[in-house]
């Protein structure tokens, strides 16, 4: 390969930014003198654009658009000059802002209440895994995907006295009108530990309370229920790990 | 919401970049109220690529917020000759979200004495916004494409672009000779850009 072309081959790396720094500097200086590598990186761009919008499509949750928003919005004040004319309207305008204001913040207030019992919610939760985690009677059960899902994983990690807390990855999205379910499977019946909801990238971490008087268990499955769960396991499997 | 950001994103490029432009002169003009078309048009793409980055929705969040804070502040950054307002967007997201998990994988517990040459030789995050906005059809084709990669190509080339490492770390993580790697990279990309090239109009 001539050197020109060992040059050109780094345009892959330059255009994704993961060129190290020596070949980083070599591109560059050759870079800026040389049309055909300009090319070339130009023609690249476009992967990048491919590649950033080639993820799974996501929305954020409306709370954040709230957020982002509305935060924004809340320095406006650029100084917008009143003629005398549209000085009566503005002042109904005013009225009728206070009013829409009162309910503003009345409907702030509910909803910062809202925000702080889910935020007890979430910390309780993550409370309670801590305390599973540092357990002296921890058990560890990995999970391995069936033939419903055969790239899924998941780890349970199970304390008699604390608790499961369950963390999965690459479980496929819940049909509608289904749910998946964690179970722990005693020797004597499978136990339900509650539904698991993945989040996009189908997996997640979830805390479950299990019956303090738990036979210990063989197994942990997670099926394919009707929404909501059922009290005994009817559906496919989707992953099973035993101790 | 989300409708009507998928309808955004479904109308003609050339039309959602006028309001684009737009929107970001309301709002250096001091018109705070075009924040919200500029969100609406591009939240979703944004927040799903920093998600495949970041991988943890909180911190997806803060990255969102931070992504389009900035948009709003610095309008007068955006440059119309390096791409579309959408592509300043998700380069702005993209390097934002490489920084975190850079700075998490720099954090004293997740790494080795080796760890600290590659980060610091590793170069910053180039500005790569695209030079044309792309259809949902070209989209589809490049994600078509990169899956049909040998698996090799794929990872590495998903590595540094989904998340930031340099071709030395890349080298590393997958037990693979440095030239290999190089090798890899280019071949996919190469491949990414024939098969975009058969979708343009």
């Amino acid at each position: 390969m001539s050197a020109h072309d060992e040059l050109k081959a780094l345009a892959a790396g330059y255009v994704l930014g993961s060129l190290d720094s020596e070949d980083q500097r070599a591109f560059e200086t050759h870079l800026a003198g040389c049309a055909e590598c300009a090319a070339e990186v130009a023609s690249l761009r476009p992967v990048m654009a491919a590649l950033a919008s080639a993820v799974p499509q996501v929305t954020p949750r409306a709370e954040v658009r709230r957020r982002i928003v509305n935060d924004h919005s809340s320095h406006a004040g650029a100084g917008v000059k009143t003629s005398p004319d549209i000085v009566a309207v503005a002042s109904w305008l005013a009225m009728a802002a206070a009013i829409v204001l009162a309910i503003g913040v009345g409907a702030y207030a509910v909803r910062l209440q809202r925000q702080v019992a889910n935020l007890q919610a979430r910390f309780s939760e993550a409370e309670a895994t801590t305390a599973v985690l540092a357990a002296p009677d921890l058990a560890r059960i990995d999970l391995q995907g069936q033939p419903a899902a055969p790239d899924a994983r998941a780890r349970a990690l199970w304390s008699r006295s604390r608790g499961l807390v369950f963390t999965a990855a690459n479980l496929p999205p819940a049909p509608a009108g289904k749910s998946y379910q964690v179970w722990v499977v005693t020797a004597q019946a499978p136990v339900s530990a509650g539904l698991l909801m993945p989040d996009a990238m189908g997996g997640g971490t979830q805390y479950y309370m299990t019956p303090a008087d738990i036979a210990p268990p063989v197994a942990v499955a997670v099926t394919l229920e009707p929404a909501g769960g059922v009290p005994a396991p009817t559906g496919d499997k989707y992953l099973v790990g035993m101790p | 919401m989300w409708l009507l950001a998928a309808l955004a994103r479904m109308r003609p490029a050339a039309e959602s970049q006028a309001e684009d432009i737009a929107c970001l002169q309301r709002l250096a003009g001091g018109d705070d109220s075009a924040a919200a078309g500029l969100y609406d048009r591009h939240a979703r793409p944004v927040y799903s690529l920093i998600l495949r980055i970041v991988g943890e929705e909180s911190e997806a969040e803060d990255v969102l917020q931070e992504v389009f804070a900035q948009a709003f502040r610095q309008t007068a950054r955006y440059d119309p000759s390096r791409g579309p307002v959408a592509a300043w967007l998700l380069m702005m997201a993209r390097s934002r979200s490489i920084d975190r998990v850079r700075a998490r994988r720099a954090r004293p517990d997740a790494r080795t004495p080796d760890a600290y040459r590659v980060i610091d030789e590793t170069p910053a995050a180039m500005p790569d916004a695209a030079s044309a906005m792309l259809n949902e059809e070209q989209v589809r084709l490049v994600r078509d494409a990169l899956g049909e990669l040998p698996l090799l190509q794929r990872v590495a080339i998903e590595l540094a672009y989904y998340e930031g490492l340099s071709h030395a770390e890349i080298a590393n993580r997958l037990e693979q000779p440095l030239g290999t790697v190089k090798t890899r990279i280019r071949l996919g990309l190469l491949k990414l850009r024939d098969a975009l090239a058969e979708a343009r109009p």
